[in-house]
């Protein structure tokens, strides 16, 4: 990688009383590179999202985009400073419509307050219709489909849209770290085939974007991230390119227990 | 465009379109009317089982209630114009009955609290029980400012209106702390020691309250005189009849503006997932203390208009039972929906009162009345809409 880093962690631990959850985590992302992160259930995976987006304060640790120091900051800031995500069980405002969601997306990039919305209403209107166009440009360009389907309920979506609902609701946000939590769970192979080119033309637009994925489904670890970080028991048990990772043992000890491993290495 | 019967089908359109809006307006006005007006419990009863037949109609035909929907969306001018004539003339229509013309007054208050309270529970699904405390601080505000130190009622407004948000800044803050049930405790809580305030402080006049608050006048015309208009004249009530009216417009107004904004879509976000809004970068608690301070801005307006019609307020006035009734007018008429608030309010306003034939049963028809309805439509009578943008 010749692009500088974007996002750091460094030493991330994070304690629940007693259980350690993540331990001395480190890592690294760059401008424009996709990062898988595998791991058995419980290794602490979405804690490492969890505590990126905000939503954790780690108990020691750092995590830096672009060298500013964000644990500690709230969530909400942490959206504007351009890192979006989306959920493992896929969290759309289920009683608006598709469009509103995508519009909602955008909250960081509009600035109208209580004295515009209702004296200012001229101003408050050219936003709202601005982030409402943007919106439909964003959903046309993640899924004809669904745009098709922009003023329905989002909650009526088939599993499949609303993961590229999620997406695009990020995408609006225009940031510059999309994190996806296991965008695959829930899809069979056919629905996983297209999210992965739905992703890919995603990158391809935007050069600069760099993107954290959990996944499960090694066919999209496999085809997707450029670099793979295991993780297990909270810890880092590897990092490398696909390829390097799937052949430590130790990682497929973790996920295929050891006696599948010794059949594995066989 | 060549096809020439395409301007010849959008005139018809628009031709029925226009009738419809007007068919509805002008049978609305006349139902409330007959309902205001009705003494008789059989007539009563009549009235309300032609309104819940409207309502099973609605409800097993979307296509009527689409029409209309769409009929008022195309011809948006033409329907406020037309309601603004209809709340204009219809004290002329009442027969100089101030009973009717007090019920309207009452009725158009609790609609701009139910309105106010729409914000925070329809909204963004924060379960308030303090709205009724807000009233009340706004009531008693501009009553003391009235009387120690003779403010007018045209400065008591909006000095009461700052009053109360203050204060649901006040509450709003704590608030944040807790989420769902501990967060109605909280509020709950915050009534009650309002009431108790009320009851036991020396300035409030303890349980007697606050006596003598002048009437308002504009332009030397006192609102405790008759109001004349090209030579009818009208009972006093009248006076906060139009003051009433015009506030519940400036609810509506302020509500609509809010709803279709930046402020509505972060509200209607935490609403349905406050873990996703916070992750689009919304501050749930900024948004929440915002819809509290929003509530307590048009409680204190509405608590102001009360205090100088009635002239006379008591802690009994501002109860946690007035609260919950608010709640009740919110749920049953339909959440973060506009029409559906304002109709729920007139609807829970005059039930009673109207059910006063039935005597000892009273509260018992007015249960069974309201889950009634609620059975037809469970949502609400006017249930929430999605969003619509660019016409």
């Amino acid at each position: 990688m010749s692009q500088a880093v974007l996002l750091e962690g460094q030493n991330l631990t994070m304690r629940f009383g007693g259980l350690v959850a993540m331990a001395e985590v480190d890592f690294s992302l760059h401008r424009g590179e996709v990062l898988g992160i595998i791991g058995p259930n419980g290794a602490g995976k979405s804690t490492l999202l969890n505590i990126i987006t905000g939503l954790y304060v780690p108990s020691s640790g750092e995590v830096r985009l672009e060298g500013e120091v964000l644990n500690g900051q709230p969530a909400h800031r942490i959206v504007a400073k351009g890192i979006a995500r989306t959920f493992q069980s896929s969290r759309l405002f289920a009683d608006l419509s598709v469009l509103d969601n995508v519009i909602i997306g955008r909250h960081t990039h509009m600035k109208t307050g209580v004295f515009d919305a209702i004296f200012n209403r001229r101003k408050a209107d050219a936003e709202l219709d601005a982030a409402a166009e943007l919106a439909e440009r964003l959903l046309k360009a993640v899924s004809r489909e669904l745009y098709a389907q922009r003023h329905r309920p989002a909650g009526e979506l088939p599993q499949a849209d609303r993961r590229r609902l999620e997406i695009a609701r990020a995408l609006a946000s225009e940031p510059k770290v999309l994190l996806l939590d296991e965008p695959s769970s829930g899809m069979d192979d056919f629905d996983t085939d297209a999210l992965m080119d739905d992703i890919r033309a995603v990158c391809a637009e935007r050069p600069e974007l760099a993107l954290m994925i959990i996944e499960h489904d090694m066919r999209l670890i496999a085809a997707l991230p450029q670099r793979v970080l295991v993780l297990d028991y909270g810890q880092k048990l590897a990092e490398g390119t696909y390829e390097e990772v799937r052949l430590i043992p130790r990682v497929q000890e973790a996920y295929l227990g050891r006696k599948g491993a010794q059949h594995a290495q066989a | 465009m060549t096809d020439s019967t395409l301007p010849a089908r959008t005139t018809q359109n628009m031709a029925t379109g226009l009738a419809l809006v007007a068919l509805v307006e002008i049978a609305g006005a006349a139902f409330l009317r007959q309902f205001l007006l009705v003494d008789d419990w059989r007539a009563v009863i009549g009235l309300l089982a032609l309104f819940g037949g409207a309502l099973v109609a609605m409800q097993r035909l979307p296509v009527i209630e689409a029409n209309i929907e769409r009929a008022f969306a195309d011809n948006r001018r033409f329907a406020v114009l037309l309601g603004m004539a209809i709340v204009l003339a219809f004290p002329f229509v009442l027969g100089n009955s101030t009973y009717a013309l007090h019920l309207l007054i009452i009725a158009q208050l609790y609609a701009v609290l139910a309105l106010a309270l729409n914000f925070q529970l329809g909204s963004a699904n924060i379960p308030n029980f303090a709205t009724g405390a807000s009233y009340g601080i706004g009531a008693y505000a501009s009553a003391l400012l009235a009387l120690n130190w003779d403010v007018s009622f045209w400065l008591a407004l909006p000095a009461s209106a700052v009053v109360a948000t203050i204060f649901g800044f006040l509450l709003g803050i704590p608030s944040m702390r807790t989420r769902d049930s501990y967060l109605a405790l909280v509020t709950i809580a915050f009534g009650v020691v309002v009431h108790q305030l009320l009851n036991n402080l020396e300035f409030t006049g303890g349980p007697n309250g606050l006596v003598g608050i002048p009437a308002p006048e504009l332009f030397g015309h006192s609102f405790a005189s008759p109001l004349v208009i090209f030579g009818h004249s009208l009972p006093s009530q009248a006076n906060f009849y139009y003051l009433s009216a015009l506030l519940v417009g400036v609810s509506i107004l302020f509500a609509g503006r809010l709803h279709h904004s930046r402020i509505g879509l972060a509200w209607n976000a935490l609403r349905a997932d406050e873990l996703a809004a916070r992750c689009q970068g919304i501050n749930a608690t900024w948004y929440k203390v915002l819809a509290f301070a929003v509530d307590a801005f048009l409680a204190g307006f509405a608590g102001t208009i009360y205090a100088f019609y009635v002239g006379f307020i008591s802690p009994d006035n501002f109860t946690f039972l007035v609260s919950v009734t608010i709640m009740t007018m919110v749920i049953a008429g339909g959440m973060d929906n506009t029409l559906g608030v304002i109709v729920g309010a007139f609807l829970l306003t005059l039930l009673p009162e109207k059910l006063r034939a039935f005597s000892d049963y009273r509260i018992l028809f007015f249960g069974i009345t309201v889950i009634a309805f609620l059975m037809i439509r469970p949502q609400g009578i006017f249930p929430q809409r999605l969003r619509r943008y660019g016409g």
